[in-house]
């Protein structure tokens, strides 16, 4: 009989992770952050949803992160990673020292305006937009 | 709509899913396959399948796409990426240098805030009710057994005190019998040293005073301690006796003693 390398089990232990799980529908992006296990699919089984990041920004031009802090604390006293937009999103929050990378954005946006994309980016504070189907 | 009989497949990362509808009623499913998280592989449903090593599997239907993880290892480079040649992205050395040490310094406060954070959960864990009712329950079992062997070994020290009564007893006699042996040994021992030397004593030594007369006789008396013997079994002794000069008669028979 055959067996696959796939079929033997493995007892190395899977590390636990904190990341961004996409859902939402087409263009139009919503993230629940959330702890699994690193081996699973984004859209697989989740342990516990800890917190939610919209990524598009609302009326009042802000967008809107939710962070269980306590819940965050206990992940990572058990030893489970971030992801770096996670590490990102603590780090403006104020539970984490800031990361290097945000640091590193805003000199870069300082230094010279992005490149051109087909959607405009909100600069400032936005005016109310006026679309009234949204 | 599907026709009857026919398989829908659906690659889902990992797995294989296999939903077959019936011909008549064209939305009942006869069979569906097992979808993601398998701890073990890929199982393929339907009754006369095998499934091998099947543990911990959830059995949720996935509809997300198919993810591209890479191109097959056999297949060219596209066309329009032949003569590509990616710039290179050139950082000055003190940017290298700045990034280096924000990142640096940001995994090292990493480092000591989850260190922080697992002290401080142990702490919790330490001082929570469930570990103080668990420290109290430990106490209690301990007390217990405790209570358990202290009455354990009163029982065989009980029981051993008997025992080594009884040894020593038996010890005892076994020695008294022993120094009784051993002096009816050495009385023993000592008649028949008596014996022995009496013996002796009485054996006919050549003392200093009969050397003379001892040596007078032995000159006079020569023994002569040649023999032959005779297949027959009969002793002819001196050194030059013929068979011939004895009468058969007066014929000694060797005999062993």
């Amino acid at each position: 009989m055959i067996i696959m390398a796939s079929a033997l089990p493995t007892f190395t232990k899977i590390g636990k992770v904190i990341r961004l799980n996409r859902h939402g529908c087409t263009n139009r992006p919503f993230y629940h952050i959330v702890v699994q296990k690193t081996k699973d699919n984004q859209d697989g089984p989740v342990i516990e949803q800890v917190g939610s990041f919209d990524a598009m920004p609302n009326n009042k031009n802000e967008k809107l992160v939710a962070l269980n802090f306590e819940r965050i604390q206990y992940w990572l006293s058990q030893g489970a990673k971030l992801s770096d937009p996670v590490a990102q999103l603590l780090g403006l929050s104020g539970f984490l020292p800031n990361h290097p990378r945000t640091i590193i954005q805003a000199w870069k946006n300082r230094r010279e305006p992005p490149r051109e994309r087909k959607i405009e980016a909100i600069k400032g504070i936005a005016p109310p937009l006026d679309n009234p189907k949204l | 709509m599907f026709e009857n009989g026919h398989t829908q497949r659906i690659d889902v990362p990992r797995c294989h899913v296999n939903i077959a509808f019936n011909g008549s009623d064209k939305t009942r499913i006869i069979y569906m396959t097992v979808a993601i998280s398998s701890k073990h592989f890929i199982m393929f449903g339907s009754s006369g399948s095998r499934v091998l090593n099947v543990i911990n599997i959830s059995y949720i239907q996935s509809r997300s796409k198919r993810v591209w993880v890479r191109k097959p290892l056999g297949s060219p480079m596209a066309k329009s990426k032949i003569f590509r040649i990616t710039p290179k992205p050139v950082l000055p050395e003190d940017e290298k240098a700045e990034i280096k040490r924000l990142f640096d310094n940001y995994k090292n406060s990493m480092k000591s805030i989850r260190h922080y954070f697992f002290e401080q959960s142990l702490k919790q864990a330490e001082s929570g009710e469930v570990a103080q009712m668990k420290h109290r329950l430990e106490d209690q079992e301990h007390e217990r057994l405790m209570e358990e062997n202290r009455l354990e070994n009163e029982k065989t020290a009980m029981l051993r005190e008997e025992r080594l009564k009884i040894q020593a007893e038996k010890t005892q006699q076994n020695v008294l019998a022993s120094l009784i042996k051993k002096e009816g040994e050495a009385k023993l021992h000592e008649i028949q040293i008596e014996d022995f030397l009496t013996k002796q004593m009485s054996t006919p030594f050549i003392q200093a005073e009969n050397i003379e007369k001892a040596i007078e006789d032995a000159l006079a008396n020569p023994v002569n301690f040649n023999f032959a013997l005779d297949l027959n079994g009969y002793v002819y002794r001196g050194k030059d006796t013929s068979i011939d000069t004895i009468p058969e008669e007066k014929r000694e028979r060797l005999n062993s003693n």
